[in-house]
């Protein structure tokens, strides 16, 4: 209210008054619970005053006496004491001494007033605490609160759909923290149920509305990025915006299947947009071309704990026919084309014959589960399918159909709806698009840390057989189950032990992978990728010397993850694991041990 | 005219009225001081406060605030003398009527405190019109 205030000071110009403003309406917010009670009660409040004031004088002022018959009235603290033990209907008798009559014909009367009067108060609290206005005003509190009180950075999830809940678990893995905004009540107390370890306050609100977004922690210090993960494209786009434009510096992942929705969201600030359709196509022709370096892919896109993927198998080159030419089919075929690959398009709907037509793909019209209609799409000579339409019921039906025409055929599937989850894990095609765990997946690479992100941008054109070998490398350190994959950046708050050796002509990566226990022994880790200012070396060999301000991806089991940081730590383990020697930790071993410390450093030097 | 004003008014002032009626008198002899009037403004000052609930203005917090430190004032003064009367066993002496009264005083100033925010206000609410 201030802000409408004449009087108040005004808030400083810029980013400050938006944060000012922000803040005051938060406060605003929080109390309104405690203002709704007081704004309902004061009536019930006021009739009980009245009714207790007027039992209670009527009963100091009307006449009575004591045992010995002698006029005695009662003192306004005998008077409020009866009352009291009478109107809550706890009643311990006629104190200090029995009644007149007179006195009696009092309480009858008030007796009434005030069980009366404590009904109505009581009933009205009741009636309050059922009250939709004042349930909402308390749970919105309650989440407020719970987001103010995440003293970690956290990501805000704008639906919980299907990508949501992937999401939601993967990160929870890492340790995450997240806030969950969903406009759908059923998938909010879906949360509550949820096998999440970190406590994820969710709020039934619109992800359109900046507000909304701002009661989930916008604004935070430790908001680290905003996941806008609706299935409505709009809604989607509304939140870009709001983040684009209240916080400019935070990083949003937002998911669309529409490309004019695409290009309108990167207009505000710098989105990451997935569009599960593109994408698929993409990671499709890589899968076609090499088979291990999307599995590589795909399995660390999985997220930690996730078993290593089958490799998939090649198709020969040759033509494909594609049943569905909507979105998706679009997308892929002009994938597959641009991939040199022949397409044949299957497709009844109006809107699809009309965009094949005029794109000028081969075309044959009909429903794609029709065996004649593959027939003459000439199936039997291909050398796959992919069934793309938004139906599940039509993609499996022609998966099993164009199966039976040839059990060559490379066939893939779109699933749609995740209740025909376990039909399509029956019928095994080749490959599978689920669009929400694609989205899940790419966002997850993204968030999990932005240099996995690099890494897989770039790992592909390190060629197929680098990926296969980095996959064995992998399975052998850590194996079939993905490892954790963690950061390290060389800076003295992060490496303070190491700062001495980098200083001083640096350290080589195999010394650094060294176990702290006993150096001969190589820690279960792998290095993905060292970045150094504009230079990235993906899965560089044991004699890369490292510098001060290297950025470090690490897969590898915890326990090495542990190891690692206690080399980087403490001095000793650091000396002991690039050095081979062993050093007294304490100060007076150090004394004792009467080498001082840069004579050391330089017989070190020449050791290596 | 507004009835709800009315109300207000009249509970605000009518409180400040018998603190002060109370109040009025030879601070340590207990006969010029009636219970009964102390009572009165116990009852009148709750009826004013909660008549002050849910009103989220800054004006509105303040008159809240004033009440609620009459009421505190004015329940110590009436727990002051019931100790005093009951409790105690030689009745009102003239230092436990000083006690109650002068709480009642303290009271007394938060109540006028509160006549002042209601002048104050219907005094720019003419000006705003």
């Amino acid at each position: 209210m201030s802000t409408l205030d004449p009087r108040s000071p005004r808030p400083p110009a810029g980013s400050g008054a938006a944060h000012a403003a922000g803040r005051h309406r938060r406060d605003e917010r929080s109390v309104a619970a405690i203002f709704l009670v007081m704004r309902r009660m004061r009536v019930p409040l006021m009739a009980l005053i009245a009714v207790f004031a007027i039992s209670v004088l009527g009963l100091t002022l009307v006449p009575g006496e004591d045992p010995e018959g002698r006029a005695h009235r009662l003192s306004f603290f005998d008077a409020f004491y009866f009352m009291s033990y009478t109107a809550t209907t706890i009643g311990y008798g006629e104190l200090p001494h029995p009644f007149t009559d007179a006195q009696r014909l009092w309480v009858i009367l008030s007796i009434y007033l005030t069980v009366i009067a404590w009904a109505y108060a009581i009933g009205a609290l009741l009636t309050l605490l059922q009250d939709r206005a004042f349930r909402q005003a308390l749970s919105m509190q309650h989440f407020q609160r719970k987001v103010q009180r995440i003293g970690e950075p956290f990501v805000i999830i704008a639906g919980y759909g299907q990508t949501g809940e992937l999401l939601a678990r993967s990160l929870d893995a890492l340790g995450r923290r997240m806030v969950v905004l969903d406009t759908s009540p059923d998938r909010i107390d879906a949360l509550d149920q949820a096998p999440l370890r970190g406590d994820v306050p969710g709020l039934v609100a619109d992800a359109r509305s900046p507000h909304s977004l701002r009661l989930a922690g916008l604004e935070s210090a430790h908001c680290e990025g905003v996941l806008a993960l609706t299935d409505d494209d709009q809604a989607n786009l509304t939140a870009c915006m709001a983040v684009g434009l209240l916080r400019p510096d935070l990083p949003v992942v937002a998911r669309t299947v529409s490309g004019a929705v695409m290009t309108r969201m990167q207009a505000f600030g710098s989105p990451t947009v997935v569009n599960p359709f593109d994408r698929f196509g993409e990671h499709l022709l890589l899968a076609l071309r090499a088979p291990s370096s999307f599995q590589l892919m795909t399995w660390l896109e999985a997220g930690p704990g996730a078993d290593l993927p089958d490799i998939g198998r090649r198709p020969p080159a040759g033509r494909w026919v594609v049943c569905g030419y909507g979105r998706f089919g679009r997308a892929l075929v002009a994938d597959l084309r641009d991939g040199g690959f022949e397409v044949t398009v299957v497709e009844m709907a109006d809107a699809g014959l009309e965009a094949a037509r005029a794109d000028g793909v081969d075309l044959v019209e009909g429903d794609g589960s029709d065996p004649d209609v593959l027939e003459s799409a000439r199936l039997d000579e291909a050398v796959g399918l992919v069934a793309g339409t938004s139906d599940d019921a039509t993609n499996l039906s022609m998966i099993a159909t164009a199966r039976q025409v040839s059990s060559r055929l490379f066939l893939i599937g779109r699933q749609n709806d995740p209740a025909y989850a376990p039909l399509f894990q029956a019928v095994q095609p080749d490959s599978l698009l689920v669009p929400t765990e694609l989205v899940a997946h790419e966002a997850y690479a993204h968030l999990s840390t932005p240099m996995l992100w690099r890494f897989l941008q770039q790992m592909p054109g390190k060629g197929d057989i680098w990926a296969a070998d980095l996959v064995a490398e992998l399975v052998e350190r850590c194996g079939e189950r993905l490892p954790a994959l963690w950061r390290l950046h060389l800076t003295p708050p992060e490496a303070p032990a190491l700062q001495r050796w980098l200083a001083d002509g640096g350290i080589r990566l195999g010394d650094l992978l060294r176990h702290p226990e006993s150096r001969e022994r190589e820690l279960e880790a792998l290095v993905l990728l060292v970045r150094r200012r504009d230079e990235t070396f993906l899965k560089p060999g044991p004699d890369l010397v490292l510098e001060p301000g290297d950025l470090l991806l690490f897969a590898g089991r915890p326990e090495a993850s542990s190891a690692l940081q206690t080399t980087l730590v403490v001095d000793a383990t650091a000396e002991y694991v690039l050095t081979g020697q062993r050093r007294p930790v304490g100060w007076l071993w150090r004394r004792l041990d009467r080498r001082p410390d840069d004579e050391h450093a330089r017989e070190v030097a020449e050791h290596r | 005219m507004n009835l709800e004003k009315v109300v207000f008014g009249f509970f605000v002032l009518l409180a400040a009225t018998l603190n002060f009626g109370f109040f009025l008198g030879d601070i340590s002899r207990p006969e010029l001081h009636s219970v009964y009037e102390l009572f009165a403004a116990v009852v009148v000052n709750l009826i004013a406060t909660v008549l002050k609930f849910g009103d989220r203005t800054q004006i509105g917090a303040v008159h809240l605030a004033t009440s609620l430190v009459a009421d505190l004032q004015l329940i110590a003064a009436a727990v002051t003398w019931t100790v005093a009367a009951n409790i105690a066993g030689d009745g009102l002496t003239a230092t436990e009527t000083a006690a109650v009264v002068s709480l009642s005083g303290g009271a007394l100033l938060a109540n006028v405190v509160s006549v002042i925010l209601l002048l104050v206000e219907t005094v720019t609410y003419h000006r705003n019109q």
